[in-house]
């Protein structure tokens, strides 16, 4: 394992020697290219370029590959990124029991504002109608039969739950609105008419809103694009009647059903408990202030307490692993682009060993040639690079997907996310391909800078 | 082994196209010895072109190994079995599944309580129960180097139950039931916490409030799959809930949802489905229904939620390495061939037929891609394998993934079939060259 460890030091350390080599002096042959200097004619390299246009257009190819890849794996990790850092507001204060990471662990009593100290009741915020913006939820996992399940794959598919006790409060806390429809009745109950072996028989449904995301989800299992309010789904024998659709927010919420908590804590044996209690704040540094003093409260139960941004900062912890795999993967492929591009540059110079020697005797320096030869690796790698962010972006941006967020301490959520190509990915993906291009470029070109005059000519 | 290959149409593909291609190169070995000798006489002509193609495939091959290590791992699991396999029964309509203590009576074969129903279906090692217990080495900080991770269960299971620990030391598993407080971990874990077999840890509980354990480490679970796992026994766990009640004079709140999982074995599918209408049907479950699902649709539905990024990853990424892999090869054969033409010309007219050009030219491209292929697998596996301890990727139940043996078959199929494909029109246009054109260029 240390000779595995030594191994694979050496190598990195020598990986980035070559990689700070290669980006220096690709940074200098652009500098002369740019630059009012005498170099050898671009139009040499175009030229060049154009004679060997099937082993050019080969290796740019195999650039527009990895970099699109690379897009298309970021645009996913960066859509993952929004999400959780969209659902977390800043100024809310999230509480779960002492212990628990994560929401699905944790248990806490009924609670009240009102049984707070004093001064931690004036940390919290009202709305215009004088109350104070802060909710117990109670959040389960629940298993929904898929409808018409494909066969082969999974017949059950786990539903995140949030129950409520003030859905109005928990939207304008959470910064949810609704897309259609409406929120769902105080009593979170109502009176559906159901077809039943071909008659029509009266039922009770239990009244929810969907997530954006669920509502596309559950849409597709019934040859829909998303459900919508009015529709019934059927989950663990009861019957919920859709009163709204959320509008899509970007936010964790997207992937949730909401519905009353009596709802919830009835139908999984949660009884006066609840799952978390959200509180707004004035600020981001008040929340801070108030977790502080929520943490230090003795109540009936000892309270974890945390900003909602800082609870969902922790929840990606699974998009930095997916991070880390598909910068791993997109570098390990980027290796072989490279190695193409190497062989690409190498052919081209021993096919002009002849034309390298003439430059020399014209009188142009061995930098000269370098730079030159450099700037050609440079264009075939970006025109390639440049293709497969145009690519990746179209595949990638906007797509939905699904996934988990979590801590990596057990739980997590399920989300339903959106793909995002957006400035940071394209960029990142541009100085891939230049630092593919220049370490593609520079070891032959190096040689070509070597070159003899004379035993060029022979 | 036949079975996990016959489950698996890609690692069939890749074990058919190699052995095809071990027989096409010793038929090609054994008839033209001589040409055998021209493709290496060939390759060595330009040492560092070869040197790059090879290494470009063995990167790429590696890549691609261990990416398909955990797709192969995940399709494997999720897979059904035709026979001995495992059910899990849990909690009907919620994760995480937490059931009184009380339904696995009813399906424990020693259990005086066993529904007389599943009599003949279910023996007595065909069951095991798994209680979840999470909890820290240190209150004050919850690191991930503090956290432990325990499956609670009853020690006679365990050789019979879980999976792989069929061949784990019979003392070891003695020696836990012996010792009430005892506990086995997994090397990774035992080195991250750092103690030794032997040592005490206490433990204060993450998910059982109010319940901390004092442990002694009693033995090291194998390595590899268990490698961060950590098993107690049932009986101290038991006990510690007991000894609540009676402290505090109520019970624990998880008291009466201790149990997270009950798992059984059956013969067959058609014993499945009776197991599963009897249990989920039993008026003994109706106050905490229960689900009954093989171990592999259980598994489905946890990754579910994995489903479209392993989709990207099996059709996007996969798919867009092997291109890359073919244009790597296709660039540095098609310029080999450009640079040879004279040469092709040269022996059109020695009398060469343009099958056997083209054969030539595959038979480099493959031989190296082959090679390159085969070596970069065999490295893949022994490196992830032996000096790695998995592939570090945790996702669902599952920290980390191992190389198959048929990596092995993946990485020479690819190197070859990539090298096939790459340098099958550089090949053609060498067979096609006219020796007059050819002849008529040189100067």
């Amino acid at each position: 394992m240390i000779v595995l460890f030594g191994f694979l030091l050496i190598l990195g350390a020598i990986l980035v020697v070559v990689v700070v080599a290669s980006v220096l002096a690709s940074v200098f042959a652009i500098g002369v290219a740019v630059a009012p200097v005498r170099k050898v004619p671009f139009r040499y390299n175009l030229r060049n370029i154009q004679v060997r246009w099937k082993t050019s257009l080969v290796a740019a190819l195999a650039f527009t590959i990895v970099v699109c890849l690379l897009t298309n794996l970021l645009g996913f990790v960066k859509g993952m990124d929004r999400l959780t850092e969209g659902s977390g507001v800043p100024g809310n204060v999230l509480v779960l029991a002492d212990g628990a990471t994560d929401e699905a662990w944790s248990n806490l009593p009924t609670s009240s504002v009102l049984q707070l100290p004093r001064d931690l009741q004036l940390l919290i915020e009202k709305n215009k109608d004088g109350e104070f913006l802060a909710t117990q939820e109670v959040y389960v996992i629940g298993t929904h039969v898929i409808p018409n399940a494909p066969a082969g794959g999974p017949k059950r598919r786990f539903v995140q739950m949030r129950g409520l006790d003030n859905v109005r409060i928990a939207a304008e806390l959470h910064k949810i609105e609704l897309e259609s429809g409406e929120w769902f009745s105080s009593s979170g109950v109502r009176e559906i008419a159901r077809d039943h072996n071909g008659s029509t028989v009266k039922d009770t449904a239990l009244e929810v809103v969907l997530g954006s995301g669920l509502a596309k989800t559950f849409g597709q299992d019934v040859g829909k694009a998303a459900l919508e309010p009015g529709d019934v789904i059927e989950m663990g024998r009861r019957y919920w009647y859709i009163t709204g659709v959320m509008k899509p927010n970007n936010s964790a919420f997207g992937s949730e059903i909401w519905t009353k908590d009596r709802t919830v804590q009835e139908l999984f044996g949660r009884q006066n408990s609840y799952n978390s209690y959200v509180v707004r704040t004035k600020d981001e540094a008040t929340a801070k202030q108030a977790s502080k003093l929520l943490k230090e409260f003795r109540s009936e139960r000892a309270m974890n307490a945390q900003s909602e941004l800082e609870y969902y900062s922790n929840l990606t912890r699974t998009n930095q692993q997916f991070y880390i795999a598909f910068m791993v993967i997109a570098v390990v492929v980027a290796i072989g682009g490279v190695l193409g591009v190497m062989n690409t540059m190498f052919a081209a110079i021993n096919q002009r060993k002849k034309d390298i020697g003439v430059l020399r005797i014209l009188g142009y320096r061995r930098w000269q040639i370098l730079a030159s030869i450099l700037f050609e690796s440079l264009v075939i790698a970006l025109v390639g690079g440049i293709l497969g962010l145009i690519l990746g972006y179209l595949i990638t941006d906007g797509v939905s997907a699904t996934s988990i967020v979590s801590s990596g301490q057990g739980g997590g959520k399920s989300i339903v996310f959106r793909a995002v190509v957006d400035a940071t990915v394209l960029l990142t993906g541009l100085l891939f391909t230049f630092v593919m291009g220049a370490v593609g470029g520079l070891i032959p070109s190096l040689s070509a800078m070597r070159l003899k005059p004379l035993e060029s000519l022979k | 082994m036949i079975d996990e290959l016959l489950a698996n149409p890609v690692t069939l593909l890749c074990v058919v196209i190699s052995l095809a291609v071990v027989v096409a190169g010793l038929v090609f070995a054994v008839t033209s010895p001589r040409m055998l000798l021209l493709v290496i006489k060939n390759l060595r002509r330009n040492l560092g072109r070869t040197t790059i193609t090879c290494l470009a495939t063995m990167v790429l091959v590696a890549m691609v190994t261990m990416i398909w290590t955990v797709i192969y791992t995940l399709d494997m699991v999720t897979t059904e079995k035709s026979k001995d396999f495992k059910l899990v029964v849990t909690e009907r309509w919620q994760i995480p599944s937490q059931m009184p203590p009380t339904h696995a009576d009813y399906l424990n074969p020693e259990s005086p309580k066993f529904l007389p129903e599943l009599k003949g279906m279910i023996g007595p090692n065909d069951f095991m129960t798994w209680s979840f217990y999470g909890g820290t080495l240190d209150p004050t900080k919850f690191t991930r180097e503090n956290l432990l991770f325990m499956f609670v269960m009853n020690p006679k299971h365990i050789r019979s139950m879980m999976d792989d620990l069929d061949t784990l030391d019979p003392a070891l598993v003695k020696k836990l039931g012996d010792t009430r407080t005892g506990v086995l971990l997994g090397p990774e874990r035992l080195a991250m916490i750092n103690k030794k077999v032997g040592e005490r840890i206490k433990v204060t509980s993450l998910n059982y409030k109010g319940i901390n354990l004092e442990l002694e480490i009693v033995g090291e679970l194998p390595a590899g799959r268990y490698d961060q796992s950590a098993i107690m026994s049932d009986a101290y766990f038991n006990d510690e809930l007991d000894k609540y009640a009676r402290t505090t004079g109520q019970k624990h709140p998880l008291d009466n949802k201790r149990l997270n999982l009950i798992w059984l074995r059956v013969r067959d599918r058609e014993t499945f489905s009776k197991v599963g209408e009897i249990v989920e049907n039993s008026p003994y479950f109706a106050d905490r229904p229960v689900k009954v699902e093989t171990a592999s649709s259980g598994i489905g539905t946890w990754l579910a939620p994995y489903a479209d990024i392993l989709w990207r990853v099996r059709w996007i990424v996969v798919p867009a390495i092997i291109v890359s892999m073919t244009l790597v090869v296709a660039n540095a054969i098609s310029i080999s061939v450009r640079e040879r033409m004279t040469e092709m010309a040269v022996l059109k007219v020695l009398g060469y037929r343009p099958g056997t050009i083209l054969k030539l030219v595959l038979g480099e491209s493959m031989l190296v891609g082959g090679l390159a292929g085969l070596g970069s697998a065999v490295l893949t596996y022994a490196l992830v394998n032996f000096a790695m301890g998995g592939i570090k990727f945790p996702i669902a139940f599952f920290p980390a993934f191992f190389v198959p043996a048929w990596g092995i078959a993946w990485g020479f199929a690819l190197g070859a079939g990539t090298s096939a494909v790459g340098s099958f029109l550089p090949a053609w246009s060498a067979r096609s060259v006219k020796v007059s054109e050819v002849f008529s260029k040189v100067t």
